[in-house]
């Protein structure tokens, strides 16, 4: 709306409607401050959730991390980079990065290999009988709460009497110590990393799949472009945002996996982190450090850790995009 | 041909994914030491006498009645909020509309693992550790129900909160009486996406709670895995009744669901 010049010319071509115009104006301008406020009113009750319990605790963290903080005591002195000083000669420390990475390297990869591909299957197969069906028992395992499925889990790496072992036995394979295994115990995990979150990512897939421009698909087959071709030239590049999407949803969330690693190599091992520290990530160390040892500026000098490595592998998995993304 | 491979490609899939689940009605309904069995057992006897031993030798109801209780007031929490929230990036132009929708978006940006140590100091200065509220209170504002209702409510009909304002209706009411009401689909969404991730919710409890009275269920199960170390009937049992509302609630709205999650249709018939 154009509030400017019928003002000036209304005021001067009709003053008898003047006092009219004012009072219109000053009516707006209340409508527009009582519509301010009520904005801010309405915003009010998620923005002091997300300041109190988010955005506040992660400017809180860089305080407690260079601060000697103690939770019990009332005054904490400026202690710089010696919570870092001491987190760098901790063997464990390194440990769990190392094993953050081991994990985050297989597992991303994998998940987003297989769901691309299972997107594929129910895609193509979706007008088959029960391709509803299939989808939706894709998808169960990633609703089903971790430490529920996590006992079945436990039993299908038992060495003696589990599931695991017995495929493997029927296939004629060696069998596996899985979790209580120096070797298998992270592997195992990432199997039921992948199990249980492989259905959210073909599902998204699916979702990029749909969008598909059906004209460019039909006049590609008419040009004889089919099968690998098609896949490689023609829907791989169309998908690739949503292939980005998961590729950074993936790590993000697996950089941070806490709750199987807990409950899979928890157990006789008091705090969980497998046999040997093989299954301590970086999430198990943060908590256990500060949960366990109450050790809290040494554990958030580890969390900014974290924060600044995720920081950094988004935004540098960002600029990989960038070259290879294409956007429509 | 390859429709046929393709077909039995996709039930194999589909049944190797359900299989773990079919396993815990199969250890947990089946004969003592049915888990010890080798080869193991494939098919589920309906035993349901170990599910009910497990369910009155430990204080099963007190967990699930605290996961409810947790539950049902964080989905109430997150549709008000969600709903008002949404509202004002739909509608309302104020300074700051942009603003809050990446102030919005940026706390899905904040690594969870990261803040639990800032977060525990906040919630012991609040004293809210070992409480109801503090299990319940972080959660009550969500991004994805925020951006739900802002979309929805961008696609209502201007004219719509025009007639309320001439009408006199406040905002309070005509998001009551006709703005929520005509979002039921987004309603619904807000309802089951939070409805699952707060009946699956472990981390926050176990660092939340030192009482047993307080936890839900699935803290709860952990303390019993500990405790029950390979007695796989019981602890499937007790699996079992942490996954049976996940389970009947996914079996009624699961195209709902996933439809929810991939933030679209994900299914199209030629």
């Amino acid at each position: 709306m154009n509030r400017r010049v019928p003002l000036s010319e209304d005021a001067r071509v009709n003053s008898a409607t003047g006092g009219g115009l004012l009072l219109w104006l000053s009516w707006w301008n209340a409508y527009a401050l009582r519509e301010t406020l009520v904005g801010y009113g309405l915003i009010l009750p998620s923005l002091l959730v997300f300041l109190v319990f988010y955005y506040g605790p992660a400017i809180f963290l860089m305080y407690i991390a260079f601060f000697h903080w103690n939770i019990f005591a009332s005054q904490s002195t400026f202690v710089g980079l010696h919570n870092f000083s001491v987190l760098i000669h901790q063997p464990v420390f390194w440990q769990s990065l190392l094993n953050t990475g081991y994990y985050v390297v297989l597992v991303v990869p994998v998940t987003t290999l297989l769901a691309l591909a299972l997107a594929l299957l129910l895609r193509e197969t979706r007008n088959l009988r029960g391709g509803g069906l299939s989808q939706a028992l894709v998808f169960l395992p990633h609703v089903t709460p971790v430490v529920a499925t996590s006992i079945i889990w436990v039993w299908i790496f038992d060495p003696t009497f589990g599931l695991a072992n017995a495929v493997l036995h029927f296939l004629q394979l060696p069998q596996l110590g899985w979790l209580s295994s120096v070797h298998w115990a992270l592997p195992s995990v990432m199997i039921y990393t992948v199990w249980h979150s492989v259905g959210l990512y073909t599902v998204l897939f699916l979702a990029g799949l749909a969008t598909l421009p059906k004209q460019v698909l039909e006049a590609a087959q008419m040009d004889g472009v089919r099968g690998w071709r098609s896949f490689r030239r023609i829907i791989l590049p169309l998908i690739s945002p949503i292939t980005f999407f998961v590729i950074v949803l993936a790590t993000i969330n697996t950089m941070q996996t806490f709750s199987q690693i807990y409950t899979l190599t928890g157990g006789p091992h008091g705090g969980a982190g497998g046999p040997a520290f093989s299954t301590t990530t970086d999430s198990l160390l943060i908590y256990q450090t500060a949960f366990l040892y109450l050790h809290f500026s040494l554990s958030s000098a580890m969390s900014l850790v974290l924060f600044a490595l995720i920081l950094t592998l988004t935004l540098v998995q960002k600029l990989i995009a960038d070259r290879m993304v294409f956007y429509r | 041909m390859s429709k046929f491979i393709a077909y039995g490609l996709r039930a194999v899939v589909a049944a190797a994914m359900a299989a773990p689940i079919y396993w815990v009605f199969v250890i947990a309904t089946g004969y003592h030491g049915a888990a010890y069995s080798i080869p193991p057992v494939w098919r589920p006897l309906f035993h349901w006498a170990p599910f009910l031993f497990v369910w009155t030798h430990t204080p099963w109801a007190r967990y699930v009645v605290n996961s409810v209780v947790i539950s049902a007031s964080t989905i109430i929490l997150v549709v008000v909020t969600s709903a008002l929230a949404g509202y004002a990036l739909a509608e309302l132009k104020f300074p700051g509309n942009s603003m809050y929708f990446y102030v919005t978006l940026g706390v899905m940006m904040l690594p969870q693992q990261a803040l639990l140590v800032p977060q525990y100091v906040v919630m012991y200065h609040l004293h809210l550790l070992n409480t109801y509220t503090g299990l319940i209170i972080p959660f009550a504002a969500s991004t994805s129900g925020i951006f739900l209702f802002r979309q929805f409510f961008m696609k209502l009909p201007v004219s719509y909160r025009e007639i309320a304002r001439l009408e006199g209706v406040s905002t309070l009411t005509y998001l009551r009486r006709v703005a929520v009401p005509l979002a039921r689909p987004a309603v619904a969404t807000t309802v089951l996406l939070t409805f699952i991730s707060s009946w699956n919710q472990f981390q926050w409890p176990l660092i939340m709670t030192v009482s047993s009275q307080l936890q839900p269920i699935e803290l709860a199960l952990s303390h019993y895995m500990q405790a029950y170390q390979s007695h796989w009937r019981e602890l499937t049992a007790a699996a079992l009744i942490a996954l049976l509302p996940i389970l009947i609630v996914f079996a009624l709205t699961q195209r709902h669901i996933v439809s929810a999650v991939a933030g679209g249709e994900v299914t199209q018939k030629d």
